[in-house]
């Protein structure tokens, strides 16, 4: 069974008289364990996707089914305490926390919401997060802001990965990262899948990353799926016209690991 | 450079610091160097200042002393001033954020609440609040805020309809942080800077409003207030024209050192933003 199904998923917004569809009757599944990239130009609605699945904004139409469940029946209290199986991390690290926070506040937030850990426990769960990471616990009283871009990345996979998720949203999470910084969290991102089945939707615009780190890719384009399948194969061998123009436009493709 | 450093580098700044650190002495040494009910006679009614130097200001009408009653006086402004001001304040950030992060139908009421505040003039309303629940420091002090709170609502509702389109508002949904929980902690801290800047300008008005409601004896009628003395002054104004103008002066100077002081800091941490 899959995990998550999305099924004729239709956001538009209204720009003055006329309406754009952001995300028009796009359907995909992930399974456990598994990453599924969305790939596309900008503007396609991979981030709209992104929302719509983690509910911070609601569909005009279609069905988003979570671990079974019916997952915009949730409301309140019920979709709370949901949200510990399916979060996200942004693109850019430093804008994706509260500025005037701290490494220990960023990592204690659902800890402490959810009652996963005791107060008094939390300090050594924090600790065994960052120690996850890559990190260690000494950037832990350290403010946000005072730590490095790669650092602030591993935080915030830290804090994804606190509420011992089956999905976690990705948006262009390694975009902004320079490349040899983006390669070790690419190594985390996979080792994480790797021991704890987590599965990914790993949106990006590098066909070159999402080849090598992708199952399975959906194209998108203007808010339509233009093509879907296996990773490999699709960015091979693109058959849409959306997927040639991104293979042509990808530069480092054929060097990146086979 | 360090903050105290930049502070001090504009003359007017230094001016309003000066100015507010006396007002805060006065305040604070009031009750030492003048024990005592500042309201009891002292001496002859209505002496000139400077010809008694146990009575350096002379007295009023009744032979109160006039120095005593301006440093009690200053006692009485600071203190509403300040807590009408904090209060307007608190009241404002919290409808603001409440307004700002709900959005919808909670925006639209609370706002139009906002309106008719911000349609009354303050000081009516001041004014009528008083005669109605009677005079005293913390009636005076409610009565203030009331007519002062819709401008840092505003301030404080602009800034958080742009902070709550921020990644990390989104992400605190994420970890499933209760909506309330994100308003008061994760958006009102970062939404106050601007509605502090106000502040300097509130409590200088909230100075000035309590004053007029005791110049029109509507203060608190226990404690002597700077615009109660102008009130007592203005019977003998042609022959004491001091007792006007000495608590007048005091107001001036008072307003003066709030507005300029509150300025320096807001320059201050303006220009510290800007840098880093
Ligand atoms: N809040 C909004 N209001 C109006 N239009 C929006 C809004 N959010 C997104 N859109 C529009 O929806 C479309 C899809 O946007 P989206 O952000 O999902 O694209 P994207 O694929 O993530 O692009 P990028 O690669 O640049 O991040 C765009 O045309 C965008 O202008
Ligand atoms: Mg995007």
């Amino acid at each position: 069974m899959s995990l998550l199904t999305v099924s004729n998923l239709t956001k538009s917004y209204r720009c003055g008289s006329k309406t754009i569809a952001a995300v028009d009757d796009v359907s995909f599944h992930i399974d456990p364990g598994e990453t599924l990239a969305l790939a596309g130009p900008s503007g396609s609605g991979k981030s709209t996707i992104a929302r719509l699945v983690l509910r911070l904004i609601e569909p005009d139409a279609g069905r988003i089914e979570f671990e079974g469940n019916d997952f915009l029946a949730l409301s309140g209290a019920a979709l709370r305490a949901r949200r510990t199986r399916l979060q996200m991390v942004f693109q850019d690290p430093l804008a994706a926390f509260n500025p005037r926070a701290t490494v220990a506040r960023v990592l204690d937030d659902p800890l402490r919401i959810h009652g996963i850990a005791a107060r008094a426990e939390r300090p050594r769960r924090i600790a065994a997060l960052l120690e996850r990471v890559g990190l260690t616990a000494d950037v832990a009283p350290r403010a946000i802001h005072e730590i490095s871009g790669g650092q602030r990345q591993r935080v915030a996979i830290a804090r994804a990965i606190a509420t011992k998720p089956s999905l976690i949203v990705l948006d262009e999470a390694v975009s902004a990262l320079d490349v040899s910084v983006r390669g070790q969290i690419l190594e985390l991102l996979l080792d994480l899948q790797r021991q704890e089945r987590i599965a990914y939707v790993f949106i990006s615009h590098d066909l070159g990353v999402v080849r090598a780190i992708a199952h399975r890719v959906v194209l998108l384009e203007g808010g339509q799926i233009a093509e879907s399948g296996d990773a490999r194969t699709v960015i091979d061998a693109p058959q849409s016209a959306i997927g040639k123009a991104l293979v042509a436009a990808a530069p480092r493709l054929n060097r990146i690991r086979p | 450079m360090s903050p105290l450093r930049c502070f001090l580098r504009t003359p007017e700044a230094v001016a309003g610091a000066i100015l507010l650190a006396a007002l805060i002495a006065m305040a604070l040494s009031a009750a030492l160097l003048f024990p005592g009910d500042p309201q009891a006679i002292a001496g002859p009614a209505l002496l000139p200042p400077f010809q008694d130097w146990s009575l350096p200001l002379g007295t009023d009408r009744l032979g109160r002393d006039v120095l005593a009653e301006l440093f009690h006086g200053a006692r009485t402004s600071l203190a509403v001033g300040l807590a009408a001001a904090a209060a307007a304040l608190a009241i404002g950030s919290v409808v603001g954020t409440l307004a700002g992060f709900a959005g919808g139908l909670v925006d639209e009421v609370l706002m139009r609440i906002t309106d008719a505040f911000q349609t009354v003039p303050g000081f009516l309303l001041a004014l009528a609040f008083v005669s109605v629940v009677g005079p005293s420091l913390g009636i005076v002090v409610i009565a203030i805020a009331l007519g002062t709170w819709p401008g840092p609502a505003r301030v404080a509702r602009a800034e958080v309809l742009s902070i709550r389109e921020r990644d990390y508002v989104a992400g605190a949904r994420v970890i499933g942080m209760h909506p309330l929980a994100i308003a008061f902690r994760e958006v009102l801290p970062n939404a106050l800077p601007p509605v502090l800047a106000m502040s300097s300008v509130i409590v200088a008005a909230a100075i000035l409003t309590e004053a007029a409601l005791s110049f029109l004896g509507l203060g608190d009628p226990n404690r002597v207030t700077w615009g109660g003395m102008i009130a007592e002054g203005r019977a003998v104004l042609r022959t004491a024209p001091f007792l006007s103008i000495v608590p007048g002066i005091a107001l001036v100077l008072t307003v003066l050192g709030v507005y300029l002081a509150g300025e320096g800091i807001v320059e201050t941490t303006a220009v510290r933003r800007g840098l880093s």
